[in-house]
């Protein structure tokens, strides 16, 4: 039985929450959309740029357009209902993509020291770049050093040259180490490498060669994420009419089951159920801000911001983004009237318990006792019972037998 | 300006009600199959008849209802009554009572009853495709009926048509020379006004004695919410008026007549209708079942008292049977209510509430056919917005018990099974009896053999086997009617690739080696899906059903095996895997709002799961597990 210590009955997980919401830290994400090509599985907001030489004029428009985004972020008024009269010191920033690195190092560089000039950040605050490996150099990572990024986070995906070909990436599997080595030259030595696993025609022993090569590279982090299929893709409509087989989920469950053998027996913990770190420090910073459901501003392309239960994102459209804040008055930007928002919600509390909830079960703690939405008592003996969940020094966590059913469980708890 | 027409009193178009002497009346209907223009011939008619302003026609004028329209069948019958002067006579007027019959099996006595109220019936037969069963089974019945047949072949211009061996096979069925046999284009409106001469000329004009007291056949009745029952009506003797107290002879119900009205072909009051007229009444009737089709209207008058019924009533029967339950059980008061609703318009339908293990409460619904079944339960969809499950459908089982005899009529007691839940323990049943039915079919004598193998395979009894002409085949079968409401129409039109038709009349009881087959999940047996069959299908029903649900039933987290079970035999079984990934892999900013908005529907979804022991069941894993036959063939 449970002592009733486990079931809040006020908002206090929502207005003083212990490790949750507010207390996760405060980031700050930057969004560059631009890619080479498109990967069939992407459903990210990208914009394909052919030859990267040619579209300097393109990244200045955007720069320009995201530097003021970021400005009016930083210095303009804060709509009061956010619930903040000032914005926190920021504890991570993220720059994703797209590819990130398809922009001229300085420039890149610059977008960085812009964000770190107009917020307040903290000291030793996590500034990760997503990076892809045929990017890579050393002027590149030179610049992103000074600017002051600490992280690097490698979009290996695989390394496995079929696998790479169907996922239509565009570099090599021998291109991850020297992009991993060219970082470190350059200072920057907590470095992430995601792989996917799953895609149609990968073996099991690809991706125990993909785990291995990536322990081999001495990395500080992997994510390894199984792939999902979108819709709106052509991955997707692949899927639809045949001409790919869709991922297999018992495939893929073997994988993750495999990823965690593997890497764990590398010393790699299992914090998130995607995500491995050599240790607690190692964690990434920004995406636990995610899953501990903090606040965080986007700026850029399709970027999402999340401040006490108010959410909002940005148009998906480079043209139409770029359009809007050309076309801004950069005097005073009006929250209400945001430049390139495409959409905003007030969350409720009960989207917001959901929310908590199926954000804390992904990380392997779990969710604080003083952090938990009220559950009912019948729901959580079900999910116990199922063997979802389980309760750990008074933390609500998934199993490990349930991690990868945690929509099962959110579903049960979430009465 | 739009003209109604016959309602405006000064339109001179108005001339249709002026009366004509019952030597000049003639009511005659038109006997078809389905596609063969029947409704274009009507429509035809009006227009030669000048009774519609052609800004108001629309294709198929009679056809009411949007259901009948869609699949080009007739389902309630209607009627027009047209002012006619043929081209010969100078000054003559006819007035021509087009009544309308229902066209579908499920409907044969309401067929039946409103060739009654004729004296003639136009054989309408598509000059390419030929005669079909049903058309000849309604031939048979106005033949019963003594009508003048009037054989019209339709079509005639069409490329593919074939006249002259289309008359010769009418010829042969009906007697008579296929010079005889009319020819017209419908579409057209060639020969169109040579069958209205035919009317005149050949149908008997009606005979009755307009001083008896009044008797009218009732061949068809709808529920109007404002009026009530809307009674369609043939005036054998005597008259009808407004006003005038009258009783219906099968239901003893008694009321007054609030209107009297004709159709021309709108709706228009008229002040009485006497010998051989048609028309309608009303009189705050409140539902169907007290004025059915085929009983007898008289006066509720001391001297009617003794007035003998019309022949050829019948207490409408059931012979399909399905459970409808609500998909969503908060909608079961409204399902009682459609179907109560309904009901006032249909008096051939009959529902009483029952429970099922697995889809909680809902209704046993007993039908004509399979068709009247569809109609109901896609009117309860589309009238009433509410999603249903439908569960196999079934026929009426006799069963009879293994208990001692009544003494008095040495007779073991019966019991009647209309749903499989029902079925005693096999080891209190003596046998059961099934329902049969005496099938025609018609067909290009190419099929033949596919089509006798398809009866075999369907534990039919060759009847007869006749040969119309080379060509043309007429097989009658008994047939199982259990065997014969799922897929049968289907496959036998498959098979003789579209050429071949079917109708069938009820038949006898008979005797056959019956088992139930129980489906189970999770060793949970799931009431809705057993089924009653015939121990050599028993196997291959098991099979299909435990198939078809390891694709329907979602993964659980746990093992289900689906077994089919004839008693506590297992005949077949498969398993669902326990799932073992239901995560997103990947989630941060972006796609956090669309990650809880999926939940949140998933969350809904699972709301609506009927639960069978302890695995969810999506209704839509009935619908489609109850909706395809079942019974494979090869």
């Amino acid at each position: 039985m449970l002592a009733a210590g486990y079931l809040p009955t006020n908002n206090a997980w929502l207005d003083s929450p212990v490790e949750s919401g507010m207390q996760a830290g405060f980031g700050v994400y930057v969004h560059v959309p631009f890619c080479v090509h498109r990967c069939g599985y992407c459903d990210f907001a990208t914009e394909a740029v052919a030859n990267p030489a040619d579209a300097n004029d393109l990244f200045d428009r955007y720069v320009t357009a995201l530097t003021s985004e970021l400005t009016a972020l930083a210095t303009g008024a804060i709509d009061p209902r956010l619930g903040v009269t000032r914005w926190p010191k920021i504890t991570s920033v993220f720059v994703g993509g797209g590819t990130p690195t398809i922009l001229p190092p300085q420039q890149l560089a610059d977008v960085i020291g812009h964000v770190c000039a107009v917020f307040d950040v903290t000291e030793g605050c996590e500034i990760t770049v997503e990076c892809n490996p045929e990017t890579a150099s050393a002027p590149l990572f030179d610049a992103l050093f000074a600017a002051g990024v600490n992280r690097v986070s490698f979009g290996a995906q695989s390394f496995t040259p079929s696998v790479l070909a169907t996922l239509e990436r565009r570099h090599t599997a021998g291109s991850v180490p020297t992009a991993v080595a060219l970082a470190r030259q350059s200072g920057i030595t907590d470095i992430s490498v995601d792989l996917l696993y799953g895609t149609p025609g990968e073996t099991d022993n690809d991706f125990r060669h993909s785990l291995e090569r990536a322990i081999a590279l001495g990395v500080t982090h992997v994510s390894a994420y199984a792939l999902t299929v979108h819709e709106n893709t052509p991955f997707g409509r692949q899927v639809a009419t045949g001409v790919l087989p869709a991922p297999d989920p018992d495939v893929q469950r073997d994988r993750f089951e495999l990823a965690q053998a593997v890497l764990g027996a590398a010393g790699f913990e299992a914090y998130e159920l995607s995500n491995f770190a050599r240790g607690p420090a190692y964690r990434s910073a920004h995406n636990t801000l995610y899953w501990r459901h903090g606040n965080y501003l986007g700026a850029g392309v399709g970027a999402h911001s999340h401040v006490n239960g108010h959410r909002w994102w940005a148009t998906r459209s480079t043209p139409g983004y770029l359009q809007a804040w050309e076309n801004a008055s950069l005097d005073a930007v009006p929250f209400t009237n945001w430049p390139g928002r495409s959409g905003y919600e007030a969350l409720d509390v009960d989207e917001r318990a959901l929310e908590r909830l199926m954000l804390g079960l992904r990380v392997a703690e779990g969710i604080h006792p003083h952090d938990l939405p009220p559950l009912s008592p019948d729901a959580l003996e079900e999910a116990m019972r199922l063997g979802l969940v389980e309760t750990a020094c008074g933390r609500v966590r998934s199993t490990s037998e349930g991690w990868f059913l945690l929509d099962e469980a959110v579903r049960v708890l979430f009465v | 300006m739009v003209l109604r027409v016959g309602v405006d009193a000064c339109s001179e178009r108005s001339v249709s009600l002026v009366s004509v002497p019952v030597a000049n009346i003639r009511n005659f209907c038109i006997v078809a199959h389905i596609d063969h223009g029947k409704s274009t011939l009507a429509d035809r008619m009006l227009q030669l008849t000048e009774l519609v302003d052609p800004r108001l026609m629309r294709a198929q004028y009679l056809d009411k209802m949007d259901i009948e329209r869609e699949r080009g069948i007739t389902i309630k019958a209607q009627t027009a009554r047209l002012p006619y002067k043929p081209l010969g006579d100078v000054g003559e007027t006819y007035l021509l009572n087009l009544i309308d019959t229902p066209g579908h099996v499920d409907f044969s006595y309401e067929v039946s009853r409103a060739l009654n109220a004729c004296e003639g019936a136009v054989l309408l037969v598509d000059a390419a495709q030929g005669m079909e069963a049903q058309t000849i089974a309604n031939l048979y019945l106005a033949l019963e009926a003594d009508l003048e047949i009037i054989p019209v072949l339709n079509k005639i211009d069409l490329p593919s048509a074939r006249p002259d061996d289309i008359a010769r096979e009418i010829a042969s069925i009906i007697g008579g020379k296929p010079e005889d046999v009319l020819r017209i284009s419908a579409k057209t409106g060639e020969g169109v006004g040579a069958v209205l001469d035919a009317v005149v000329d050949r149908v008997p004009a009606p005979t009755g004695a307009a001083d008896a007291p009044a008797r009218a056949l009732i061949f068809d009745s709808q529920y109007d919410s404002y009026r009530g029952t809307v009674v369609h009506f043939r005036v054998f003797d005597g008259e009808l008026k407004p006003g005038d107290k009258i009783r219906f002879l099968a239901t003893g119900h008694e009321t007054v007549i609030d209107d009297l009205a004709v159709f021309a072909p709108e709706e228009t009051p008229i002040g009485s209708l006497g010998v051989g007229e048609v028309g309608m009444l009303s009189a705050a009737i409140k539902e169907v079942g007290l004025a059915k089709v085929g009983d007898t209207i008289t006066r509720a008058t001391k001297d009617a008292r003794n007035v003998p019924a019309l022949p050829g009533y019948r207490e409408p029967l059931p012979m399909v049977f399905s459970g409808l339950y609500p998909i969503d059980s908060d909608d079961f008061s409204s399902l009682r209510d459609a179907l109560e609703k309904l009901r006032l318009n249909d008096a051939a339908f009959t529902f009483e509430p029952e429970t099922s293990m697995a889809l909680g409460f809902g209704f046993r619904c007993g039908f004509l056919g399979l068709l009247h079944l569809e109609i109901v339960s896609e009117r309860i969809d589309r009238e009433f917005g509410i999603e249903l499950v439908a569960t196999a459908p079934s026929v009426r089982y006799r069963v009879t018990l293994d208990q001692p005899p009544d003494p008095e009529t040495n007779e073991r007691p019966i019991a009647w099974v209309s749903n499989p839940q029902d079925l005693p323990e096999s080891n209190r049943i003596a046998s059961i009896a099934e329902p049969t039915v005496k099938a025609m079919m018609l067909l290009p004598s190419a099929y033949v053999g596919a089509v006798m193998q398809l009866c075999e395979r369907r534990r039919g009894t060759l009847l007869a086997m006749d040969y119309l002409s080379e060509e043309r085949v007429e097989l009658r079968y008994q047939l199982p009617l259990a065997a014969i409401i799922t897929d049968f129409f289907d496959l036998l039109k498959s098979i003789s690739r579209g050429y071949a038709s079917l109708d069938y009349e009820v038949g006898a009881y008979v005797e056959a080696p019956l088992v139930k087959v129980d489906v189970l999940l999770n060793g949970e047996p799931v009431d809705a899906f057993s089924a009653i069959v015939h121990r050599d299908e028993a196997y291959n029903f098991g099979r299909s059903m435990v198939d078809k649900l390891r694709e329907l039933i979602p993964r659980q987290l746990f093992d289900v095996p689906i077994q089919a079970a004839v008693g506590a035999k297992i005949i077949a079984r498969e398993t669902v895997k326990a799932k073992r990934k239901d995560v997103l892999a990947k989630c941060y900013g972006g796609d956090v709002s669309r990650k809880r908005k999926l939940l949140e529907k998933q969350k809904e979804g699972k709301k609506r799961m009927k639960s069978v022991g302890s695995v969810e069941v999506p209704p839509e894993a009935f619908v489609s597990a109850l909706r395809t036959p079942t019974v494979k063939n090869d």
